[in-house]
């Protein structure tokens, strides 16, 4: 935990995210001049094969995204501190990205190899339902009312999710599929080319740059984001207003009006700028808080 | 030549994907920070975060 800790830390910098801003910027071309003019085509599927090397990593990469989710969630629930919350919610978001590149590429790239966009083969259909599973996950979080109800939720959503993430790569094994087996991640020496293996794998090392500059970025516009909605709801609200002679019992916050039972939920009428803004999930959260 | 079309849409989706998003980071950065200088009043210069 320490050592995540620290990493985040260090990658939260200015100066890191620079930095890891030019090493994506750089190391994608350089993956796109090494797949599009390095290497030859393939011997049976011609140029369109050089699709593989954003394709793969692209779903590698959402593989890898959606076990972060895993982890910071089960982080999340252990501890309840809200800064895995963010990093799962982060990492989900960009998965999605490389998850509907996936099927975007997967879809051109099958095209001309089996004369079809899409077709509901194993592969194909469990990563579509992976798909749907996190863009459900982000649904989800705009529907929970506080913020640690919200990360609940979501937390237990990015646990039970990832059960598909096994399946998606198992498909190909499993059932009957029009889609390829795995050449690299797969029992034995891959099947592949050593010149096609290299660019492949500097084109997985260039997505995870870019994974992490994603990241690094999107947490500390996560951080900001729930500052600026703590900020909203710590102003004082025309409810908050209330005559002193209204006595308060003991126990009820500041604020609340007389007789209102602790944890009511804000009623339609709620006046707050929070819920004017739009922003009720967002409530200032103590402990742990990154 | 038409393999071609498909590997350039291809990487090309792949570029303006991750572009896109990025540039959408930096929106939503700036909007909060904005947010929060209009809140607090005092403002946060050109979207950097203070610590």
């Amino acid at each position: 935990m320490k050592l995540v800790n620290r990493v985040l830390a260090r990658t939260g910098s200015r100066g890191a995210q620079r930095l890891l801003g030019w090493a994506t910027a750089v190391s994608l071309l350089a993956t796109a001049v090494l797949g599009l003019l390095v290497v030859p085509p393939d011997a049976h599927q011609g140029d369109v094969q050089r699709l593989m090397y954003v394709h793969v990593p692209a779903a590698w990469l959402a593989f890898a995204s959606f076990g972060v989710v895993f982890v910071a969630s089960i982080a999340y629930l252990r501890t309840g501190q809200i800064r895995w919350d963010r990093v799962a919610v982060s990492s989900a978001e960009i998965g999605v990205q490389f998850c509907a590149l996936t099927i975007v590429l997967g879809s051109l790239w099958g095209r001309p190899v089996w004369g079809a966009w899409w077709t509901w083969d194993p592969r194909l259909t469990t990563t579509a339902v992976l798909l749907l599973i996190y863009v459900g996950y982000l649904s989800l979080r705009r529907v929970a009312d506080s913020p640690s109800r919200r990360a609940h939720w979501s937390a237990v959503v990015g646990v039970v999710g990832f059960v598909d993430v096994p399946i998606v790569h198992m498909s190909v094994v499993w059932w009957r599929s029009l889609h390829q087996e795995a050449t690299v991640l797969r029992p034995g020496a891959p099947t592949m080319a050593p010149g096609m293996l290299a660019t492949l794998l500097f084109a997985t090392v260039a997505f995870s740059i870019a994974y992490g500059y994603l990241m690094a970025v999107r947490t500390r516009v996560g951080r900001v984001e729930d500052r600026a909605a703590g900020t909203i709801l710590s102003r004082p609200t025309p409810r908050a207003k209330v005559p002193r002679r209204a006595a308060t019992p003991a126990g009820t916050p500041a604020g609340t009006p007389a007789g209102t039972p602790v944890g009511t939920p804000p009623s339609a009428e709620d006046t707050s700028p929070a819920s004017a803004l739009g922003l009720a999930a967002y409530a200032p959260r103590g402990g742990g808080d990154a | 030549m038409r393999d071609w079309s498909y590997v350039l849409a291809g990487y090309g989706i792949t570029g303006a994907a991750l572009a896109l998003y990025r540039l959408e980071l930096a929106r939503r950065s700036r909007r909060a920070h904005r947010l929060v200088a209009a809140l607090t009043g005092r403002p946060t210069p050109d979207g950097r975060s203070r610590r």
